[in-house]
């Protein structure tokens, strides 16, 4: 009984991983950089939802696409007004790139931790549920009627994504801009544009998952660098810019860890990610579904 | 040329004037070494500054000491042992500070008081409890909270009287998590060894502690014990109480953090904490004296907050500094830290001398009242739950409610 539990909350908990960890992968994708304030975007959300919904006394189920809404403003907000110089012609930016992504982004993480932190205060608070059952039995497994609702929106929102990003027009842009960035600029899709959805998408898809986890981990300043470090991992174990790769590492990730948690220790959860992430590395090391190069 | 030197006299004496009463006038500066800014307990941290504000307030309003007035000086440790080390040595060497006190994280204090005692400066640990910060033996460092062996002690008694054959504790990853932890293992070796005892470190930084928790569904233990802070208390106990484990009509939580007296408890468990028992340095039915009520007022009329423990022993480390600088007459260092030795200390706790023993109780302010009270209803005030053992209340658990299932 205690394996089925493991498993079934391992693969829960993966889920919410891979909701937190498909918009860093998106990032990396289409820029190929990696962006540090990705557990800030979450953040965002998580203190949105609460907010908006204690504080104004919104309904919960309205202040989720509130939340996902505030996300979304935020990454569009960084793509526009922090992004924007790295493929905007400063050719001389070449080689300082992913310099400047990662100090930029850095810079952008302390900013809106310390900014919450001063404006919000330090005090944690609890999101409220968005459904009133605090605990109920399923089968073998007990859950809070939050994690069963969060569960089902995560599983439904990737499900969506990957659906956007394979059939729709502009996920079909996306796809070529990740592939060969000048190659689709001749072809005539705009690629700031691209560059903007997907910050956006990445935005609203950490916001999303900060509102679905705020009633279940409390909403604080710091709460971003929990899912953020989380997500790097599974990016770069899935494949840096593979969305299949990221869920797969996501789940993968949530039940070894529960497992080892038990049956190994608990003081090494987190290192399981890393060993893991070594191990892969070393067999293949474009990750589990990442491609050799994709360059012409 | 009469006029001319009565003038040079007469600017002289100014210059001379000037210059002693800006001696005179010269602030006593005191350093405060708090967390202002994750990932530490910035909680605590403000906790901290708003009662020692409190009480440099109240001081300076008084005409302050030896006919100067308290300035403190502030610096962010973060919570993070390197940069309280900085944070001190840069009050002393920069901030000229005569004392250095507000720590609130055992980790941080154990890094501070290095320092402090490189440069032989007082230093007064406010909310460290782990006893490593006591087994150093330094002359320089006194402390005014709590020890994780005396609350050891007191935990043991308590689930001796609840019949307890079996605990599991969840502690923190930190000096002050693990401290506990250990010596509660020691009390029960020492005191109740029929009590099978074993304790789980949780990551501070974690937030699904699932896996630590599922394998006691199937095998529940008598009492989960907490040594945690918050925020990860929290999400512990939500998630003990998702699982069905605790508190339940075979288990009871069992906090020893002092936890139920944080300002956002209740902002962040519901029925969670409802049947809690709880190890605490405060409760409004504690007989405390008018200088923690006047100081308990102001802090309510500012923040809004009921006050706490970590009110009071801020408010008591400032003052402890302030008495040893007027018993001492000075603010040299070495008088000071003589001073504190010998004092008999009055707080807004009561009154206190400095326990001279080695070991966990060195330079240790004697003896911090402590409480057991049960949470009986969800959002309860304090002063509301169920007191089964403080000053003048002998332990007893006849009264304690326990859950249907």
């Amino acid at each position: 009984m205690l394996n089925v539990d493991l498993l079934i909350n391992g693969l829960i908990i993966g889920l919410f991983y891979a909701l937190m960890a498909v918009g860093l992968t998106l990032i990396f994708g289409i820029l190929k950089v990696v962006n540090f304030a990705h557990g800030e975007f979450y953040m965002v959300g998580t203190y949105t939802y609460t907010l908006v919904a204690l504080k104004l006394g919104v309904d919960p189920w309205l202040a989720l696409p509130l939340a996902a809404g505030a996300g979304a403003i935020v990454g569009s907000l960084t793509e526009r007004m922090l992004m924007r110089p790295l493929y905007s012609g400063y050719t001389s930016w070449g080689m300082l790139k992913d310099e400047y992504a990662v100090v930029v982004t850095f810079a952008l993480s302390l900013l809106l931790v310390n900014l919450v932190d001063k404006v919000i205060g330090p005090y944690s608070q609890r999101g409220p549920a968005l459904i009133d059952i605090t605990r109920m039995s399923l089968g073998p497994i007990m859950l809070s009627g939050q994690k069963l609702i969060a569960t089902a929106v995560a599983a439904a929102t990737i499900v969506a994504l990957a659906l956007f990003i394979r059939y729709s027009f502009w996920g079909r842009q996306i796809q070529a801009v990740a592939q060969n960035r000048l190659g689709a600029s001749l072809a005539g899709i705009d690629t700031a544009k691209a560059s903007n959805i997907v910050f956006t998408l990445s935005g609203a898809l950490a916001g999303l998952s900060g509102a679905l986890l705020a009633p279940i981990i409390n909403a604080s300043p710091d709460v971003g660098s929990f899912p953020a470090i989380k997500s790097y991992v599974i990016v770069v174990l899935g494949g840096m810019g593979s969305i299949v790769g990221s869920i797969a590492a996501s789940l993968t990730l949530g039940v070894l860890e529960g497992f080892g948690a038990v049956y190994i220790s608990y003081d090494y959860r987190d290192t399981f990610g890393l060993v893991i992430l070594m191990l892969v590395l070393l067999v293949r090391p474009q990750g589990l579904f990442g491609e050799k190069g994709r360059d012409v | 040329m009469k006029t001319r030197h009565r003038l040079k006299f007469l600017g002289a004496a100014l210059i001379a004037a000037a210059s002693f009463s800006a001696f005179a006038a010269d602030p006593i500066k005191i350093g405060i070494s708090i967390t202002q800014s994750p990932p530490g307990s910035v909680v605590q941290g403000t906790q901290v500054k708003d009662a020692v504000e409190i009480v440099k307030d109240m001081v300076n309003k008084q005409g302050g000491v030896l006919g100067r007035q308290i300035e403190l000086v502030y610096e962010d440790n973060q919570g993070i042992p390197e940069k309280g080390r900085a944070a001190t040595e840069k009050l002393i060497t920069v901030g000229k500070v005569v004392a250095v006190t507000g720590s609130h994280q055992s980790s941080v204090c154990l890094a501070e008081i290095e320092v402090a005692k490189r440069y032989n400066i007082p230093y007064v640990n406010t909310n460290c409890w782990a006893d490593s910060v006591r087994l150093k033996g330094y002359p320089q460092v006194f402390n005014a909270p709590i020890y994780s062996t005396r609350v050891a002690e007191s935990v043991v008694e308590a689930l001796l009287k609840l019949g307890t054959k079996r605990a599991v504790m969840f502690c923190e990853n930190t000096d002050y998590g693990i401290g506990a932890a250990k010596a509660i293992g020691e009390a029960i070796k020492a005191k109740a060894p029929g009590i099978d005892y074993k304790y789980e470190t949780l990551d501070r930084a974690g937030k699904d502690f699932t896996p630590a928790i599922l394998p006691l569904r199937a095998n529940p233990p008598d009492v989960v014990l907490l040594a945690m802070l918050p925020p990860p208390a929290y999400i512990v106990m939500n998630q003990l109480y998702e699982q069905g484990v605790a508190p339940s009509a075979k288990t009871w939580l069992f906090d020893t953090a002092g936890l139920a007296d944080y300002p956002d408890f209740w902002a962040n468990v519901k029925e969670a904490g409802k049947y809690m028992l709880n190890f605490a340095l405060y409760h409004p039915q504690m007989n405390l004296p008018k200088l923690a009520t006047d100081i308990g007022q102001t802090y309510t009329q500012r923040t809004k907050n009921d006050p706490n423990r970590l009110i009071y022993q801020a408010a008591d480390s400032l003052l402890f500094i302030i008495d040893a600088i007027k018993q001492a007459k000075s603010t040299d260092a070495d008088a000071m830290i003589k001073a504190m030795a010998a004092m008999k200390f009055e707080g807004t706790r009561g009154t206190f001398t400095i326990a001279k023993d080695a070991g966990p109780k060195f330079q240790q302010m004697v003896d911090i009242p402590s409480v057991i009270y049960q949470i009986t209803e969800v959002g309860q005030s304090t002063g509301k739950t169920l007191l089964i053992e403080g000053p003048g209340v002998p332990l007893s658990t006849a009264k304690l409610m326990k859950p249907a299932k």
